[in-house]
């Protein structure tokens, strides 16, 4: 099922990030407990707390000790503390990771689901003047930075129409709840939503475009036309449903990328995402965050390749076979 | 490969729309100084000022001439999106085609690490090193090249894979030519076409990836770029400046990668020949 040359490549990119996130804090110059643990540890140093923290990253001892110190404690499920939020990273990014999942899942669905509809409706009508406008639209469309987009809408629905908030998720100390509390959010929600969504259209669409030109050369489909089929039925039961797969990968690396691919987005409306976490923990030198988000990616990362590779032969029989 | 990637581009209507973007661009770029009416570094009392005939496009918060920084900042995003772009291209030829020529072990070991290197978003590997390290602009094409060449060198191989099979490499090689002989002289002279497009794209990516280091505000602060730019501007988002500040900033920044995606989009029949006569049909 799992193929085996995936598998190796996974390991390998979870090696590698591993290696990175253990390495540079050390490779710094100067003590390494306070680039692993960023300048607000210093005030909470004390000698005991120090000597426990030499002791727990073994840090007086050879280089693959500490190695070998860093790779248990990350699987015993410790993340490390932020000095900066005085919590666990842990715990930090759990809190915050509930908004970029909103955010970027809801973008994500509207984003492909569009980009599908119009592509097949695109690649049907191959050559046409309106094929041409929407691929000349979409493409340009593309060429926006998605936090180009974001500070347009800002600005145009936000500072000048007043029509939405500015920032955050929701009213702060609002007291909102029930049906209040869900339109309030679903208002904050509507601009950055808007923004990812329509930043990546374009992939999703050029995709299925794509594809749909090189399926509609089928001889199936000449098949299905000459049976008399209606032309819905040609456009989304035949052509459309096999231009999809390659649309489901990237949808699938998306998921993936759930957290840095909002970054942006959640900078421009700071939306209290994980991306927004990470902007913050950069100013503030947290490395504990960073190295945590860092470490939440490549696991988002490596699970969704995982889940994309399942999902293949449900939408493609053929490819089952082929293991 | 038979398709004349400059008549692809050029029959493109879109192609060609992109190619006069882009040299628009470059000739901003190189033209610089003689085009700009003060040096974008030189602060003034002056601060954010509206348009007039004396700045152009008003100035910033610490009274720098935005038009002039404007023009500035094309160089920074053309520089690393070129350095970017040739290096990562050359790293993924060489890597690209050695593997397809040696094969066995090399091979694999190079395929792995690419098939690794392509699950990785490259942003998140960036900011990582940028929270210890601030780049310098060199540094920064240094480590996008460096995280960049792996999708053009599987396509390189692939590429290179098919090519080694035809007569004339074996010819070359039953004469007795070594390993870099046949690369230099029979596989890579094949490869060009595939080559640009690859360049193409590298170029694209790394322009917004600095624009979107810049943005976060973790890049050489002292050298002008769009993004930060974009940056500085947003902070003053409740004033009239965006109408000067941001859009121009931003529309100058999607010009450029809109014009590299519509000669990337033409060029594209290259690696993907079924896909020819799409705009025609």
């Amino acid at each position: 099922m799992f193929s085996k040359r995936n598998l190796v490549a996974y390991t390998i990119a979870f090696l590698f990030i591993l290696v990175l996130n253990f390495a540079l804090p050390r490779m710094m110059p100067g003590d390494p407990l306070m680039a692993i643990y960023g300048d607000e540890a210093l005030i909470a140093m004390t000698p005991e707390l120090k000597a426990q923290l030499v002791e727990r990253f073994a840090l007086d001892k050879p280089l693959w000790q500490q190695f070998g110190a860093y790779f248990l404690t990350l699987f015993q499920g410790k993340l490390g503390y932020s000095y900066y939020y005085n919590a666990p990273v842990l715990s930090v990014i759990l809190g915050r990771l509930p908004w970029t999942l909103l955010l970027v899942g809801t973008s994500l669905v509207f984003s492909t689901m569009l980009g599908i509809i119009l592509g097949i409706e695109s690649g049907w009508r191959r050559g046409s003047r309106t094929d041409r406008a929407m691929l000349a639209g979409l493409m340009s469309l593309n060429g926006f930075p998605d936090f180009f987009l974001g500070m347009l809408l800002l600005i145009a629905f936000g500072v000048t129409l007043g029509i939405f908030p500015l920032a955050g998720a929701l009213t702060p100390y609002s007291g909102l709840s029930g049906l209040a509390l869900v339109l309030d959010i679903l208002r904050h929600l509507f601009l950055p939503v808007a923004a990812l969504t329509l930043a990546h259209l374009a992939n999703g669409y050029l995709l299925t475009r794509n594809t749909m030109i090189t399926v509609l050369k089928e001889p199936y489909m000449l098949t299905a036309k000459a049976k008399g089929l209606s032309q819905r039925v040609l456009k989304y039961r035949h052509a459309g449903r096999n231009s999809m797969l390659p649309v489901v990968t990237q949808t699938g690396i998306w998921m993936g990328r759930v957290v840095t691919g909002a970054l942006f987005v959640e900078l421009v409306f700071a939306y209290p995402g994980v991306g927004y976490l990470t902007y913050e923990a950069l100013l503030a030198r947290d490395y504990p965050i960073i190295q945590g988000v860092f470490l939440l990616v490549a696991i988002s990362v490596l699970v969704a390749n995982f889940l994309i590779d399942l999902s293949y032969p449900k939408l493609d029989p053929r490819v089952s076979y082929a293991y | 490969m038979h398709i004349d990637l400059k008549k692809e581009i050029k029959e493109s209507g879109p192609g060609r729309t992109g190619l006069i973007i882009l040299l628009l661009m470059i000739a901003v770029a190189l033209l610089a100084p003689v085009i700009a009416p003060y040096n974008p570094y030189q602060q003034s009392t002056a601060s954010l000022l509206p348009p007039s005939w004396n700045h152009w496009l008003g100035t910033n918060h610490v009274g720098q001439d935005i038009w002039s920084r404007l023009v500035f900042g094309a160089r920074t995003s053309l520089l690393v999106g070129f350095g970017v772009g040739i290096l990562s291209t050359l790293l993924g030829t060489i890597f690209g085609v050695s593997a397809a020529l040696l094969g066995g072990l090399y091979e694999k070991v190079v395929m792995r690490i690419v098939d690794a290197f392509i699950v990785i978003p490259m942003i998140i590997i960036v900011i990582l090193i940028s929270a210890y390290i601030r780049p310098s602009i060199l540094t920064l094409i240094l480590l996008l090249s460096l995280l960049s060449w792996q999708g053009g060198a599987r396509i390189v191989r692939a590429q290179a894979l098919s090519l080694k099979e035809r007569g004339h490499v074996a010819a070359a090689r039953s004469f007795g030519a070594h390993h870099f002989y046949i690369a230099w002289r029979h596989i890579v002279p094949d490869l060009g076409p595939i080559l640009l497009v690859d360049f193409i794209y590298s170029v694209r990516r790394a322009v917004f990836m600095e624009a979107g280091l810049a943005f976060l505000g973790i890049t050489d602060p002292t050298v002008v770029s769009w993004g930060m730019m974009m940056r500085d501007a947003l902070s003053f988002s409740y004033l009239d400046v965006w109408q000067w500040w941001l859009v121009p900033t931003g529309v100058a920044l999607s010009l450029i990668i809109i014009g590299l995606t519509f000669v990337g989009h033409a060029a594209e029949p290259v690696i993907e020949p079924r896909l020819r006569g799409a705009e025609v049909a």
